[in-house]
């Protein structure tokens, strides 16, 4: 494979800058950038999650030592996580080897970059008008629906404050797991607004919580894909790493300097930039409709 | 180049003492070895050869002609087709052929159709339309089939995988040549194999073919084998170097 070592390292960098400006785990950003710079989109899915094991401990790491994660909650998150995360990995070869995976990505990526970069720009532009007439009031939280108080195997989650069924938390995991597998995402942006608005967790356990569960996550994915796929490149992986923790800390500085609303704007637009880019290429006439598989060498 | 020469004057001593009847061809490597290190970018590799036994004013005039080719390991390679559905480009039809060299360098006196009659060739395997690819999968049609080997050899080609140099052999001397063929950046690790093949009038007379080992050296050599053979441990390791990482990255920007 010959790639340049700079223009990775830059990638890295930039995402890692977006990552900490707007405090997400950038993977999801990541992957679509190393697809788009040819690298086989089965080896940027595998590698970009053992780049998230990086991110996710340096940041668990931080939230350990503040309190501001719930353990237990964490691990039923966990439970459900690394089964969603087996099941990915196995549907990952089957698509692979039927010669679809590179579809199948691409269009999860469609689909969930197009709803989120969506839903990003709407929320935060309604902000930014109400900010400009302050009479508005904030919408309330929604009281916690009823069909999830319903549901049995009760749990106390003292950090959290709550008595939750762990059904919910545990498909929640799953889901999660499986999308880490495929789409080589730390799932941090489905599952920080899931734990919010759907479990009712107080939102300062809630990103802590999250890493957690990514952090373990990814690492099974890592290994998984490794053992059966053969997709981790530990090189590519540390040049994404170093430029990504570089890029992070400057990231963070500058989001401090600009205000949520106005943040949660850009990043939407970004996201459905790159939506656009991945849904154009699926569209448009390619240049060559001929593609070798299996064996084929790259 | 004390090889190079070395090289050549092994080739002389045959063609001076003059032993056989029988025109026959015989090649050596300018090396044995290709290693690939994380800097390789390609390289070339020189056959050297000579012909023996020739008829002096056959080979005087250039009469005879020559057919050198570098084929990688072969393998399984799948051919997918794109077809418009629902809006959006997705593989539909697929076709698998077997005994795919991974990698075919061919150098040659002349366009070999005019070397040989086509029967000789395919029967050789010589060129990349002789290349006994053999459609394994679906039942396609003949033309279907022939539409998916093609766009196989076009797409190793601009992979630069495969490659075809006509008039790439150099004659140092009535019997002695050279040709110089190029190793691409993404040459497949494995056994290859180089063959010569002499022919006179359209008629193939001897071949002869010696081996190329390509493989990785170094830290490639051992994290290509980690990965492949031991997928486990290397997902272990990659994991804890991440850990590793972020580790330091959370010690050296510790805010507050």
């Amino acid at each position: 494979m010959s790639v340049n070592v700079l223009v990775l390292f830059s990638m890295g960098a930039g995402v890692g800058f977006l990552s900490g400006m707007f405090g997400v785990g950038g993977g999801f950003l990541m992957t679509p950038l190393l697809i788009f710079y040819n690298i086989p989109p089965a080896v940027a899915v595998a590698t970009e999650a053992n780049q998230i094991v990086a991110s996710s401990f340096s940041g668990a790491l931080v939230h350990l030592r503040k309190g501001t994660l719930d353990i237990k909650l964490g691990i039923v998150l966990l439970i459900g996580g690394i089964t969603g995360s087996g099941v990915g990995v196995v549907l990952f070869s089957s698509l692979r080897e039927a010669g679809q995976l590179d579809l199948i990505i691409s269009i999860l990526y469609v689909v969930f970059l197009g709803t989120i970069g969506s839903l990003m720009l709407v929320e935060s532009l309604n902000a930014l008008r109400k900010s400009r007439n302050p009479d508005a009031t904030p919408a309330a939280l929604p009281t916690q629906q009823t069909w999830i108080a319903k549901l049995p195997f009760k749990v106390r989650f003292h950090r959290s404050q709550l008595y939750l069924s762990v059904i919910p938390v545990l498909v929640l995991g799953f889901l999660v797991g499986v999308l880490a597998s495929i789409m080589g995402v730390g799932g941090g942006f489905i599952m920080v607004p899931a734990m919010i608005y759907i479990l009712r967790v107080p939102t300062n356990v809630v990103i802590g919580t999250s890493l957690f569960q990514i952090m373990f996550v990814t690492m099974f994915t890592t290994i998984a894909q490794s053992a059966t796929n053969q997709t981790v490149d530990i090189v590519l992986a540390l040049i994404l790493m170093v430029g990504g923790v570089i890029g992070a800390q400057f990231g963070a500085r500058a989001g401090q300097k600009l205000r949520g609303e106005q943040l949660r704007a850009l990043l939407g637009l970004i996201v459905l930039a790159v939506c656009i880019r991945l849904g154009w290429d699926l569209v448009t006439v390619p240049t060559e409709l001929f593609s070798l598989g299996e064996g084929g060498g790259h | 180049m004390l090889r190079v020469i070395v090289t050549l004057f092994l080739f002389l001593l045959p063609t001076l003492s003059g032993a056989q009847t029988k025109p026959s061809v015989q090649i050596g490597l300018s090396n044995e070895t290709v290693g690939i290190t994380s800097s390789f970018d390609g390289t070339e590799v020189v056959v050297f050869g000579s012909i023996e036994n020739g008829n002096q004013e056959r080979l005087a005039n250039g009469k005879y002609d020559l057919v050198i080719s570098l084929e990688g390991p072969t393998d399984f390679t799948t051919v997918r087709r794109k077809e418009h559905k629902f809006g959006i480009w997705v593989n539909g039809l697929s076709e698998q052929f077997s005994d795919v060299p991974s990698s075919y360098t061919m150098a040659a006196t002349r366009p070999v159709d005019q070397i040989s009659d086509a029967e000789n060739l395919k029967i050789l395997e010589v060129g990349l339309d002789n290349l006994n690819l053999v459609p394994i999968g679906q039942n396609l049609s003949d033309e279907q089939t022939k539409e998916f080997r093609n766009s196989l050899v076009r797409l190793k080609i601009s992979k630069g995988l495969y490659l075809v140099d006509i008039g790439g052999i150099e004659f140092l001397t009535p019997t002695l040549f050279k040709a110089t063929l190029s190793v691409p950046a993404n040459v497949p690790i494995g056994r290859h194999l180089a063959h010569a093949y002499l022919f006179d009038g359209g008629k193939f007379i001897a071949s002869q073919f010696t081996t190329l080992q390509v493989r990785k050296k170094g830290f490639e050599q051992q994290a290509y084998e980690l990965a492949h053979n031991h997928g486990l441990i290397y997902g272990i390791l990659a994991v804890l170097i991440a850990m590793f990482t972020g580790w330091l990255a959370s010690v050296i920007f510790k805010k507050d």
